[in-house]
């Protein structure tokens, strides 16, 4: 048995000289600095839920109906009459807000310890525009069940678009196919969806690894293990301070893996619309073009973004500020490696001004996340009774976290430009804290 | 965590296990997926009993009817179809249906008419060569494909022929008789098709 | 190490739990309807008086008769003879006896199928809106509701419960005066405790019907994440090993 293994092997290796040294310089070779904490779990699982979205989502697929008098019924079709499709639904359903939760895990981790400095600029660039196609992607995949918010949503949110001036009537037309959301819409969110957005994102999910491997993992203590002691038990010439990737991370991932399915699990088997942050009630009802749900939001994981635009109000006859600070709230993170001229990566070592704008930054785009689910309506009243103004109330709370959230990279700019910055000593080498 | 001793057994031991377990999970996760193709509930729905009536096919004439998407003959036999069925014997590939084509009738139809009264014959029509729907070659001459044709199905894809029961001629690619289905008489002019007889399950 | 799993697990279960109940406060506070879907005699019961007294009007055309017999322990039989009242075959979906133009015509408005009713309003409100019926003068159809007011539907299941009215509260100058409570002009066939659990019952039954696959998920859920938690406790035991050599 042995030996066919190895003659397969070496029939292949014959054939494909590069393929087991590409293996190795991304498996077995590749040293990844032996620090990583919780926060280094996300990477490995964001993977996992785009595996995971691309299988199930074949299979929804396969008795999925585009059409705009068909789409609704077969997500009924699929939830009762398809053999297991419930379980597959709500995979891919669980799934889409989980990927959230792990990407922005992840970004969160990129900015805590500097992994956007160079020299991996191009990491960040290519998440970065990870994260935009995935936002494509989960918008249209939310409008493809065909309930009254994925109706009201697509409407809402395309007209986004017709807020630019001159051009913005005709482009939402257009990208309709038509004066409502309708068939057309739906057949082209749905071959955007299913093809067009997962190639795009598998491609760059692609180049984001490989330009994470040219350079190196980042780790807690942002030092660069290139650059410390050479020599470790594997290798002579490779960093002290690194381990290979395979088998060590590989079975450390694993147990982040097992962890994250059975949360997952737990939401899948026992809630799956989470009290309907994953999957909204109002959605159990056909789309109805004469009748909005009570309340019109996105799903939770668009909610920061979608607060912006209600926060800024309009001027000069136009409603295109709060689309601007939406799409500019999210061209500022692609910013991040230019905005930030500090000289050290790791919060661990940043000055004090850094940790309290980074603390001030993640409140803010919580803050703005409950009030774009409208939390605040029922939060509020709780806290500081039942008859106050609540659109006041909101209007203030949502500005001043909209607010925090462009002060923060303006902050970061003069903090590290004019060089505010007071930072601890970077150590040598990476500390390990287990 | 620096002193601990390595032990290659435990690992090796723990390798194979979380393997093992972990294959195991695979595996049961695969399962929805390849059950998600079996027929679903509405094709199920769509597959139950289908009832007809049996009153206004004459003598000769063939009804096609649907049950579980599959084209099904019914065919009230006229007497000299029923009296050519014994004369096809001889040419037959398996005329008593008890070798090759044993499977392809419920036992109630094992019979030289392969039918449970005489003249009506209920049969899916599907060739058992490549799957097409034969034709209906009722009447009983002269046929490009046959002079001496006693009536029967011809099929048009790769020319198998069968006779007024549904049996293979030799010399075609087909190689069994076609299928009856379950069927069963509700009274002398209904029947209805995908049920057994009573007691004869 | 392990401590911190553990307390991660904590924190992301503590979370959901916190987000669901926090969910479920929003609108206006209902009493809970207490439905229990393992509760398959409340079930059965539930589906008679849909069948009594609902199907007339309200469709269910995501939900087949087979389905409820399998998911609620009841024969071909039973459905077919007891709850089944068409000629609907036993594999077909539960569609209304009323064709949908004449409701339009009789109610203003069609009666909506009730497939995903509970899906959309929760438990809570169906069990609320079902209490809440009392006879109003100013109404057409001679019903009115508090949970939706004005709403079209008249009430079937009066002869159950009797026909409430409502008692207004002392009206402050300038305000619309406001229901303080229904009570009970005519007692029905049931006492107010009985009618309570039969529409517990009906509720039961209608969220069933918005998700059948309930009753499989909390079935399979349970084995699913201890599985999953077994084979995480010896990835952990992997990951220690293997890491003895990191020093």
């Amino acid at each position: 048995m042995a030996n066919v293994f190895s003659s397969i092997g070496e029939w292949v290796s014959d054939r494909a000289p590069n393929l087991a040294p590409t293996y190795r310089k991304h498996m077995t070779e590749y040293y990844a600095p032996k620090n990583f904490n919780l926060w280094y779990y996300f990477g490995s699982l964001a993977l996992l839920v785009l595996v995971n979205q691309i299988v199930t989502g074949i299979f929804l697929t396969m008795n999925y109906d585009p059409s705009a008098a068909g789409a609704f019924d077969s997500v009924q079709y699929i939830m009762r009459d398809v053999e297991w499709g419930w379980l597959i639904r709500y995979m891919h359903t669980t799934g889409a807000s989980l990927f959230f939760v792990v990407i922005y895990l992840h970004m969160f981790r990129g900015i805590m310890y500097g992994s956007y400095k160079k020299p991996r600029e191009l990491v960040w660039l290519l998440g970065m525009l990870i994260f935009l196609v995935l936002m494509a992607e989960a918008f249209m995949g939310y409008v493809l069940p065909w309930g009254n918010m994925s109706f009201w949503g697509a409407k809402v949110i395309v007209s986004l678009f017709g807020t630019i001036p001159v051009i913005g009537g005709t482009l939402v037309e257009w990208i309709m196919g038509d004066f409502l959301p309708a068939d057309a819409t739906l057949n082209r969110f749905f071959a955007l969806h299913v093809i067009a957005l997962p190639l795009v994102l598998l491609l760059l999910v692609v180049l984001h690894l490989a330009a994470l491997h040219e350079v190196g993992s980042n780790n807690p203590d942002g030092v660069e293990i290139k650059k410390g002691p050479k020599g470790n038990r594997w290798d002579a010439l490779k960093p002290a301070d690194g381990i290979p990737f395979h088998p060590y991370y590989t079975v450390k991932d694993l147990v982040g893996v097992g962890l994250f399915l059975a949360i997952a699990a737990f939401i899948i088997f026992f809630q799956p619309t989470l009290g309907g942050w994953f999957l909204e009630h109002d959605n159990s009802i056909a789309a109805n073009n004469l009748v909005t749900p009570t309340q019109i939001k996105p799903v939770w994981y668009f909610t920061a973004f979608y607060a912006i635009v209600r926060m800024i109000p309009s001027a000069l006859g136009t409603a295109v500020w709060g689309v601007l600070g939406m799409f500019g709230s999210i061209a500022l993170l692609f910013l991040l490696p230019w905005i930030d001229a500090g000289k050290v990566k790791s919060v661990r070592y940043r000055g004090t001004g850094y940790k309290v704008a980074l603390t001030m930054f993640v409140l803010a785009f919580l803050g703005l996340v409950m009030i774009g689910t409208d939390y605040t309506d029922v939060l509020f009243p709780k806290l500081f009774g039942s008859d106050i103004d609540i659109t006041a109330w909101d209007n203030a709370f949502g500005r001043v976290m909209t607010l925090i959230y462009f002060g923060f990279f303006v902050f970061l700019w003069l903090y590290t430009h004019l060089g505010w910055e007071k930072t601890k000593p970077v150590p040598e080498r990476v500390t390990t804290h287990d | 965590m620096a002193n601990e001793v390595v032990d290659p057994g435990r690992r090796r031991f723990l390798t194979a296990t979380t393997a093992v377990v972990g294959g195991v999970g695979v595996v049961a996760a695969v399962v929805p997926f390849i059950k998600s193709w079996e027929p679903s509930a509405r094709a199920k729905a769509a597959g139950a009993p289908v009832t007809q009536s049996l009153k206004k096919i004459e003598p000769g004439q063939q009804l096609i009817v649907a049950w579980r998407s599959l084209p099904v003959f019914i065919v009230n036999r006229s007497p000299s179809q029923l009296a050519a069925l014994p004369k096809q014997d001889p040419r037959l590939v398996d005329p008593g249906s008890n070798g090759t084509s044993s499977d392809q009738q419920p036992k109630y139809a094992q019979n030289a008419t392969r039918s449970i009264k005489p003249e009506w014959l209920v049969m899916v029509g599907i060739c058992t060569h490549l799957g097409c729907v034969p034709d209906y070659v009722g009447e009983m001459k002269a046929e490009p494909f046959d002079p001496n044709w006693q009536g029967g199905y011809y099929c048009p894809c790769h020319h198998s022929r069968y006779d007024m029961a549904g049996r293979v001629y030799q010399g075609v690619p087909a190689p069994k008789n076609m299928v009856i289905p379950p069927y069963h008489f509700i009274d002398d002019t209904t029947v209805q098709i995908g049920v057994d007889p009573q007691g004869a399950a | 190490m392990i401590k911190r799993y553990i307390s991660t697990i904590a924190l992301a279960l503590g979370l959901l739990l916190g987000t669901t109940a926090v969910m479920a406060d929003e609108g206006p506070e209902l009493p809970s309807a207490g439905t229990n879907l393992r509760d398959q005699a409340s079930l059965q019961r539930g589906a008679h008086l849909f069948f009594n007294y609902c199907v007339g009007c309200h469709s269910l055309k995501y939900v087949r008769y087979e389905r409820i017999a399998d998911d609620l322990g009841l024969s071909e039989q039973d459905v077919m003879q007891n709850l089944n009242f068409t000629d609907a075959k036993f594999g077909d979906t539960v569609i209304s006896h009323m064709p949908p133009d004449d409701a339009q015509k009789f109610f203003g408005k069609a009666p909506p199928d009730l497939s995903l009713e509970v899906s959309a309003k929760g438990p809570d409100w169906v069990f609320a809106y079902l209490n809440g019926f009392y006879l109003d003068p100013k109404s057409p159809i001679g019903w009115n509701n508090t949970i939706l007011p004005n709403a079209a539907m008249p009430f079937p299941l009066w002869e159950l419960q009797g026909q409430q009215i409502a008692v207004m509260k002392p009206a402050k100058s300038g305000e619309d005066p406001q229901i303080d409570k229904l009570t009970l002009l005519h007692p029905g066939r049931l006492t107010p405790e009985q009618y309570q659990q039969a529409t517990r019952d009906l509720t039961n039954f209608l969220e069933y019907v918005s998700e059948p696959a309930a009753l499989q998920r909390r079935h399979y859920g349970i084995w699913v994440v201890l599985f999953l938690l077994a084979f995480t406790f010896l990835a952990y035991l992997l990951k220690k090993e293997y890491w003895k050599d990191v020093h």
